[in-house]
């Protein structure tokens, strides 16, 4: 029942979109701004994720297995996608939801996103990922190199998921402003309210974690995935090989049409046609992600969400290299315009 | 003082980014009204805004995916 993978990802884009869930922004925020706030509801929607997939390995609702380390992959394609997500403006799952909201700049990243991954492993480049992907440490995991329980890591994952949400909601000044409501109940808050990050990661941490068991169901034994999905789709594509379309396959088309229902329902649905220099950049960042993102064996959902979830050194490694990345190319690319800083002054302003 | 910063076609951070810089050249009481069409600086620009102790006297929606924020500087 692969029909299953839609319906997730219908539910993943629609909280996606609605939460503004970015984990570019979290990873370049570390760097350029110091804040924490967005990486800390990461670690919560990973810790959440662990407690999921344990309690379901556990109970032998599903086998998490055992995995190599391919250190070398996990460092290169980490460093190589972050930079990227940079320049595309968003990761995989940020492209495949902005691309929903109509903003024409993360088409571009996700066709090249795309494109690329298809190159990378199922293309003429696929020779390269297997090899540097052959290029492997034994014992993948903490609990593998340690020999404890996995439950051990939960537990700390978890105090440290706690503590840093407390440590966020202490630490605003004032109550944030919201925009004035127009809807009421249900409709305001599901196309209207702002979603608070730290409950938009519990949520996306439990969709997730549902993933597997009905991912597994169909003969896909993985969670949430998107650059493999997205490989598949291209070949399918290009090549009507329906043996390519999968749980996975469902799942990214979902989430693309599931961003696009929460935008058009709230309101924030508009073609937004950048400049030339922006689509230049993301294109890039979409050649980089998918090239990146095949090399590390996954992008910020499958390595930094799923793999991290299961405390394998791919995920994390790969993450602090797509953090890396991300600071790079944040350092070099980001900076104010001077003459936006001497906008015109306007003493009065309706709208 | 009211200053407009125009952000419109900017996808985040920068809408984020130019509002910092302008709040530089502010003085304590000046308001900065900032325009911007990227979804996720509903988030960004009111964070900032709360942590920083900025009140936000006025916050809405211009068209579809379009908004508008006015931050006084404290």
């Amino acid at each position: 029942m692969i029909i299953t993978g839609l319906v997730v990802g219908l539910v993943l884009g629609f909280v996606f979109q609605r939460g503004r869930f970015c984990v570019t922004g979290a990873f370049r925020d570390l760097t350029l701004t110091g804040n924490t706030r967005w990486f800390s509801a990461l670690i919560v929607l990973i810790a959440v994720h662990s407690i999921g997939l344990f309690l379901l390995n556990t109970f032998g609702v599903i086998t998490l297995e055992a995995e190599p380390f391919p250190w070398l992959a996990a460092i290169v394609g980490g460093l190589i996608f972050g930079a990227s997500m940079v320049f595309a403006g968003g990761c995989a799952t940020g492209t495949y939801y902005r691309a929903g909201e109509g903003l024409v700049g993360s088409w571009f990243a996700l066709i090249f996103y795309a494109l690329f991954s298809a190159v990378m492993k199922l293309g003429p480049a696929a020779g390269f990922t297997d090899g540097i992907r052959a290029i492997t440490l034994d014992n993948g995991s903490l609990q593998a190199s340690t020999g404890l329980s996995p439950w051990v890591f939960v537990v700390i994952i978890s105090a440290i998921a706690i503590w840093l949400t407390v440590h966020h909601a202490r630490k605003l000044k004032t109550p944030m402003a919201t925009l004035p409501p127009r809807k009421t109940g249900l409709a305001h808050l599901f196309t209207e309210k702002r979603w608070n990050p730290f409950a938009t990661a519990v949520v996306i941490g439990i969709i997730a974690t549902i993933a597997w068991p009905l991912s597994a169901a169909t003969g896909r034994n993985s969670g949430l995935g998107i650059t493999t999905p997205s490989a598949n789709l291209t070949g399918y594509l290009a090549t009507g090989d329906a043996e390519l379309i999968d749980w996975g396959v469902m799942l990214v088309i979902g989430i693309l049409v599931g961003s696009f229902i929460a935008a058009k329902a709230s309101g924030e649905f508009r073609l937004r046609v950048p400049d030339q220099a922006t689509i230049i950049k993301s294109i890039i960042g979409g050649i980089g992600m998918g090239v990146g993102a095949a090399i590390a064996g996954g992008c910020t959902v499958g390595n930094a969400m799923v793999s991290t979830a299961q405390f394998e050194y791919q995920g994390w490694v790969s993450m602090v290299f797509m953090i890396a990345g991300a600071g790079i190319a944040a350092k070099a690319t980001i900076k104010p315009k001077q003459s936006q800083a001497a906008a015109p002054v306007a003493e009065s302003r309706t709208v | 003082m009211k200053q407009v910063l125009e952000t419109d076609g900017q996808v985040c951070p920068f809408p984020l980014v130019e509002a910092k810089e302008a709040m530089t050249g502010l003085e304590a009481g000046d308001e900065l009204v900032i325009n911007f069409d990227c979804t996720q600086a509903t988030e960004a620009i009111p964070q900032w805004a709360a942590e920083n102790g900025y009140p936000v006297t006025h916050f809405d929606r211009v068209t579809d995916a379009s908004w508008t924020i006015t931050v006084q500087k404290s």
